[in-house]
């Protein structure tokens, strides 16, 4: 009879816990959407399908990513003039719950302004190019683009952010990628390559 | 001493500049050209990676990064330019990996995707039990067929002892299945090895197509992209 209470003690332990646990997420989830709006929004738009083509579309991006972005920019090892001062007045124990949330929306598809352009890019990405050991972008970032828990989402990128960004990665401006790959694939693209490829990206 | 010191000068910014990338210069380790070459000597990382028990779920998501160039399922490009891996032995697969980052098989484009910075031993052991287990199929690069006779001769009478009738290979033999293969991989890297260009090549392999011209090499391998190797093998 000793073990009724004690057992109907534990339930009711274990559900106050995940009641609690629920509350919590819910409050960060809110919390999430509210430094959304008031952070992200001037930059990346409210639902993170950002207009302003310098600055990344993050809606439907991997929470993973936008996760580790998060936090290598607030440590510094990935510099953003714009994103690190921005960043400042952001909890990193709020990172992850952002990451959700952005991952959470629907990205707004990209458009390709240069269709030739694209169709050299379309053979770099899905091909790459074995004469310089370029591999194609699909094999991390999948055929269609939408990378996975370990790669980034590049597809239906700006233009104009994606070039930057591989662009950087060619100078060593930026380095915070897993393994040195980007860095070195980056090296092995020519600059009419990166445009190409960045063209076809948008597209998809 | 002028000269000296914009001698100076220019190594420094060279260094600077060759620190900067992010793309290293695979090191070179002696291979067959060396007078005290040992073949698959078992040493260092290989051995690590051998002892390791691979897991094939794991090993899915490390061969990430390879299948840039060796596509999807591993089938490789029929045009020759990056093989098969489907299929292979998970020894053959292993040895061929920390030989390229050793520097005993030359392979600057593969290295860096390869390297201390993307992959570990256990990594190594992943990839391979995950290839091994990958089936391979019969819609490989064939060779032109004119010479199918002459060449399954000179398998039989040349390559079948190791590498098996079927092109099986031998996996504790660390000798390749050759079946399903693409023809044009195989004539490179035969030609290769004939040459002592492919630097970890078995000697006793070299030495039995030290004769072949290369109309022999394309009859033979012609041959072998034909056959059809039961999956696993030995």
């Amino acid at each position: 009879m000793r073990q009724f209470p004690e057992a109907g003690l534990r339930r009711l332990a274990r559900y106050l816990v995940a009641a609690l646990a629920a509350t919590a997420l819910g409050a960060q989830a809110q919390e999430a959407a509210k430094i959304a709006e008031t952070v992200c929004a001037p930059c990346h738009a409210p639902d993170g399908n950002s207009v302003i083509p310098n600055f990344p579309k993050i809606a439907g991006q991997q929470p993973s990513y936008i996760a580790k972005q998060l936090a290598d920019i607030a440590a510094g090892k990935r510099k953003s003039d714009a994103m690190g001062p921005t960043l400042a007045s952001v909890k990193p124990s709020d990172f992850a719950a952002l990451a959700a949330w952005f991952g959470a929306q629907k990205q707004a598809p990209g458009k390709v302004e240069d269709a030739a352009a694209a169709k050299v890019g379309e053979r770099l990405f899905k091909d790459g190019n074995e004469a310089t050991g370029v591999p194609a972008c699909a094999g991390c970032h999948m055929v269609n683009g939408e990378g996975n828990d370990r790669n980034p989402r590049i597809s239906g990128q700006h233009q104009a952010y994606a070039v930057k960004e591989i662009l950087d990665f060619k100078s060593g401006a930026r380095a915070n990628d897993k393994g040195r790959v980007m860095r070195v694939v980056a090296e092995r693209l020519t600059e009419a390559e990166i445009k190409a490829v960045a063209e076809y990206m948008a597209g998809l | 001493m002028k000269r000296w010191m914009q001698f100076g000068g220019l190594l420094l910014v060279a260094a600077a500049i060759a620190t900067a990338r992010a793309e290293e210069p695979q090191p070179r380790a002696k291979g067959i050209e060396s007078p005290d070459y040992v073949w698959n000597e078992m040493q260092g990382e290989k051995l690590q990676a051998l002892r390791a028990k691979g897991d094939a779920v794991r090993g899915e998501i490390a061969f990430e990064v390879c299948q840039g160039c060796h596509r999807n399922k591993a089938l490789g490009r029929e045009d020759g330019k990056y093989p098969r891996l489907a299929g292979q032995h998970a020894s053959v697969l292993i040895k061929q990996m920390t030989d390229v980052r050793a520097g005993r098989r030359d392979n600057s484009r593969m290295y860096p995707f390869a390297n201390e910075h993307v992959l570990g031993p256990q990594d190594i052991a992943d990839i391979a039990v995950y290839l091994q287990a990958l089936p391979s199929d019969n819609a490989n690069g064939k060779g032109p067929g004119a010479e199918l006779v002459r060449g399954k001769a000179m398998y039989l009478r040349d390559c079948a002892r190791c590498h098996g009738e079927q092109g099986e290979g031998h996996g504790p033999g660390f000798q390749p299945r050759l079946a399903g293969q693409h023809f044009r991989y195989l004539v490179h890297e035969g030609r290769s090895i004939r040459d002592g260009e492919r630097r970890n090549a078995d000697p006793k392999m070299v030495e039995a197509i030290r004769g072949y011209t290369d109309a022999d090499l394309d009859a033979v391998l012609d041959y072998v992209s034909r056959l059809k190797a039961v999956q696993g093998g030995r």
